[in-house]
C-alpha cells in the first residue's frame, strides 16, 4: 500500500510539472516566435520548411519602423491618449467613488447606481460607437486624439468608480469622524485622510486603466483614421496591406506589446489585485 | 425597529455634506451621460432611420421597423449569430475549464509558482490586435510555426485561415490564449480564500481530493465562477480586435460574428441605420445570455 502510494504521488508530481511545462510553452512560445520574426532577415521568412531560428539577427525591421515619421506619431499619440486618459479618469473617478460611498444614499439607489456603471462596462460597444463617430463628427473632432480620450473614458471612468467604489467602502470610517470632529471639510477629508488610504487601490485602478487605453482598438479605429491613429490601428493596418511584410509587422506588434510587459511585471501586485478586486468583491 | 432607524442615523452622521459629496459626482456623471447615455438614446433613434452615409449627409427620413426586418432577413447576420454562439460557446467553456485546473495546478507560495503564475498571465496585458497579428503568422499553413511543429509529430496540418471550417477554431485558439489567464488568476485568488481547515477535516474523514473539492471547492467557488462565466461570455461576443488581425472575417464570412458584422455595416460601408437596429438586437442576444447565467445562478442556489 505504501509502494504503490508512493508511486501514485510521485505520477501525479510529474503529470503536474508536465502541465505546467506544456502551459508555460503555449504562451511562451508564440511570444518567442514573434520576438524571432521581428529580427529575421527578409529573405528568411517565407522560406518553406520555415526557417524558425534566424541565422543573423537583423534590426533592420525596427530601424525602418523608428526611421519612419509616422510611427513616432502613432507612439506618441498613444503615450498621449494613455496619460491623458489615465489622469483624468483617477481623478473624476476616485472623487465619484468617494461621493458615492459618503453621499448617504440608501443601500438601495446605490447598488442601482452600482449596476449602470458595471452594466456600461459590458453591453456591446459596439452599439454606442457608431453614433458617438456621429457625435465626434458633428463636433469637429473627428480623427483628434481628443475623440480617442473621449470615448476611453467613456468606459473607464464608470469602470474606475465602481472599482473605488468597492475600496472606499471597506475604509474604517472612524479616522474620516475623528477628522470632521476636528473641523475638516469634505474636500480635506478625502485629500488627507480617504486618499491615502486608498492609494494602493488608485495605483491599481490607474493601471488597469493605462493598459485598458493602450490596448483599445475598437473606438480609436472607429474615429481616428489618419492623423490621430494610436498603436492599435498601426498594428492592426498591416493585416489590409497588399502582400505579407511579416518582418515590419512584427516589429510593430514587439514595440507595441513589450513595454507593457516589462511594465506589468513591475507594478504585478498592483495590476492583480485591480482584476481580482473587480471580480471576486463584486 | 432597530433597523429602520439606524440607516436615518447614519444619514444623518456622514449625509450632512452630501451637496459637497453630490458636487464630487458630477464631472463622472456628466462624462457617462455625453459619452454613454446620449449615443445610447442616439442608437435607438438610429434604428429607425434610413441612413447611408456615403450616399447622404443626413437621414432619408424613418422607416418604421424595417431595418429589423431587414438585418434579421440578411444570410451574413445569420451566419454571424451562428458564429458568435459557436466561438463564443467554445472558447469559454475551454477557458474556464483550463483556466479553473491551471490555478489549481499552479497553487502555492514557493517561488517557482510564483514564476509560473507570473507567466501565465502575461497574455493578460497583450494588446488583442497583437495578439491576433501574432497568431495569424503562427497559423499560417505554409509558413508558420504550428504546422511546422506538427509535421515532427507527422500530422499534416490544416489550412487554419484559408479553411471555412479551420478559421472559427483558429478564432478560438486566440481568444483561449488570450482570455484563459483571466479565469486563471481570478479563481487562483478565489482559493485563497478557501480556508485550510475544510480540506485538512475532509481528508481526516477519508475523503479523496476529488470528493473534496466537489464538496468544499465547487459550492464555495460557485459564485465566482458563474462571475467569471459571465464576464468571459460578454467579453468574448464584444472581441473585435483579435479576429481583426487574425482573418478580418474571412475567409469569406467564415468568421464574421456579430460583432464584427456591425462594425463592417456602420464604419466601413456607414449603414448607419441597418448597424444600429443590428446592434440592437446584438444587445438582445447579449442580454438574454447575461439572464441565462443569472438563472444559472439561481437554480445552484435552490438545489443548495
Amino acid at each position: 500500500m505504501t509502494g504503490s502510494g508512493r508511486l501514485r504521488k510521485v505520477i501525479l508530481r510529474v503529470l503536474r510539472v508536465l502541465a505546467l511545462a506544456i502551459a508555460i510553452s503555449a504562451v511562451l512560445i508564440p511570444l518567442a516566435y514573434l520576438v524571432l520574426n521581428s529580427l529575421k532577415l527578409q529573405r528568411e521568412m517565407y522560406t518553406i520548411p520555415p526557417i524558425i531560428i534566424p541565422s543573423r539577427i537583423t534590426f533592420e525591421h525596427f530601424q525602418a519602423a523608428f526611421d519612419n515619421p509616422r510611427t513616432v506619431r502613432f507612439l506618441t499619440n498613444s503615450l498621449i491618449v494613455t496619460s491623458v486618459t489615465t489622469g483624468i479618469t483617477v481623478v473624476v473617478s476616485t472623487l465619484a467613488a468617494y461621493g458615492l460611498a459618503r453621499l448617504g444614499l440608501r443601500a438601495r439607489y446605490l447598488s442601482l447606481i452600482v449596476f449602470i456603471f458595471l452594466f456600461i462596462r459590458f453591453y456591446p460597444r459596439i452599439t454606442t460607437v457608431i453614433p458617438y463617430f456621429l457625435v465626434m463628427r458633428e463636433f469637429g473632432l473627428l480623427d483628434t486624439v481628443w475623440a480617442i480620450i473621449i470615448g476611453h473614458l467613456g468606459i473607464t471612468i464608470p469602470f474606475v468608480t465602481w472599482l473605488m467604489l468597492i475600496v472606499f467602502q471597506d475604509l474604517p470610517r472612524e479616522v474620516e469622524e475623528a477628522a470632521m470632529v476636528d473641523g475638516a471639510n469634505p474636500l480635506q477629508r478625502f485629500w488627507r485622510v480617504a486618499l491615502p488610504m486608498a492609494a494602493p487601490g488608485v495605483a491599481s485602478a490607474a493601471i488597469l486603466t493605462a493598459f485598458l487605453s493602450w490596448n483599445e482598438f475598437l473606438i480609436a479605429s472607429s474615429v481616428a483614421k489618419r492623423q490621430a491613429q494610436v498603436m492599435s490601428i498601426a498594428v492592426a493596418g498591416f493585416v489590409t496591406d497588399r502582400g505579407v511584410q511579416w518582418g515590419p509587422m512584427a516589429a510593430m506588434a514587439v514595440i507595441m506589446i513589450v513595454p507593457m510587459i516589462l511594465f506589468a511585471l513591475f507594478v504585478q501586485r498592483y495590476l492583480i489585485r485591480g482584476i481580482t478586486l473587480g471580480a471576486v468583491k463584486g | 425597529m432597530a433597523n429602520a432607524y439606524q440607516p436615518a442615523r447614519k444619514r444623518r452622521r456622514l449625509g450632512h455634506d452630501w451637496p459637497w459629496m453630490a458636487a464630487f459626482v458630477l464631472p463622472a456623471l456628466l462624462i457617462v451621460v455625453v459619452v454613454q447615455l446620449y449615443p445610447l438614446l442616439f442608437s435607438v433613434y438610429l434604428a429607425g432611420q434610413d441612413w447611408t452615409l456615403t450616399s447622404s449627409q443626413t437621414s432619408e427620413g424613418f422607416v418604421g421597423l424595417e431595418n429589423f426586418v431587414k438585418v434579421l432577413q440578411n444570410d451574413v447576420f445569420r451566419r454571424a449569430v451562428r458564429n458568435s454562439v459557436i466561438i463564443t460557446g467554445s472558447a469559454v467553456l475551454i477557458e474556464m475549464f483550463l483556466g479553473t485546473t491551471l490555478a489549481y495546478l499552479a497553487a502555492g507560495t514557493s517561488w517557482s509558482m510564483r514564476i509560473v503564475r507570473t507567466i501565465l498571465i502575461m497574455p493578460l496585458v497583450i494588446a488583442p490586435v497583437a495578439a491576433g497579428t501574432l497568431w495569424r503568422m503562427m497559423l499560417n499553413s505554409q509558413m508558420g510555426l504550428t504546422n511546422y511543429l506538427l509535421s515532427f509529430a507527422g500530422i499534416q496540418g490544416p489550412d487554419w485561415l484559408g479553411n471555412a471550417g479551420w478559421a472559427p477554431v483558429a478564432v478560438i485558439i486566440v481568444d483561449v490564449w488570450i482570455a484563459t489567464p483571466f479565469v486563471f488568476l481570478v479563481i487562483s485568488a478565489g482559493l485563497t480564500g478557501i480556508p485550510y481547515e475544510l480540506h485538512e477535516s475532509a481528508a481526516l474523514d477519508g475523503a479523496t481530493r476529488w470528493q473534496s473539492f466537489l464538496r468544499i471547492d465547487l459550492p464555495l467557488l460557485a459564485p465566482l465562477l458563474l462571475l467569471t462565466l459571465m464576464f468571459r461570455m460578454l467579453e468574448s461576443l464584444l472581441s473585435l480586435d483579435s479576429i481583426y488581425t487574425l482573418t478580418l472575417g474571412g475567409p469569406g464570412y467564415a468568421t464574421f460574428t456579430m460583432t464584427y458584422y456591425i462594425y463592417t455595416l456602420g464604419l466601413r460601408s456607414f449603414q448607419l441605420g441597418r448597424a444600429a437596429a443590428a446592434s440592437w438586437l446584438f444587445m438582445a442576444f447579449a442580454a438574454s445570455a447575461l439572464a441565462f447565467v443569472f438563472w444559472l445562478q439561481r437554480r445552484w442556489q435552490t438545489a443548495q
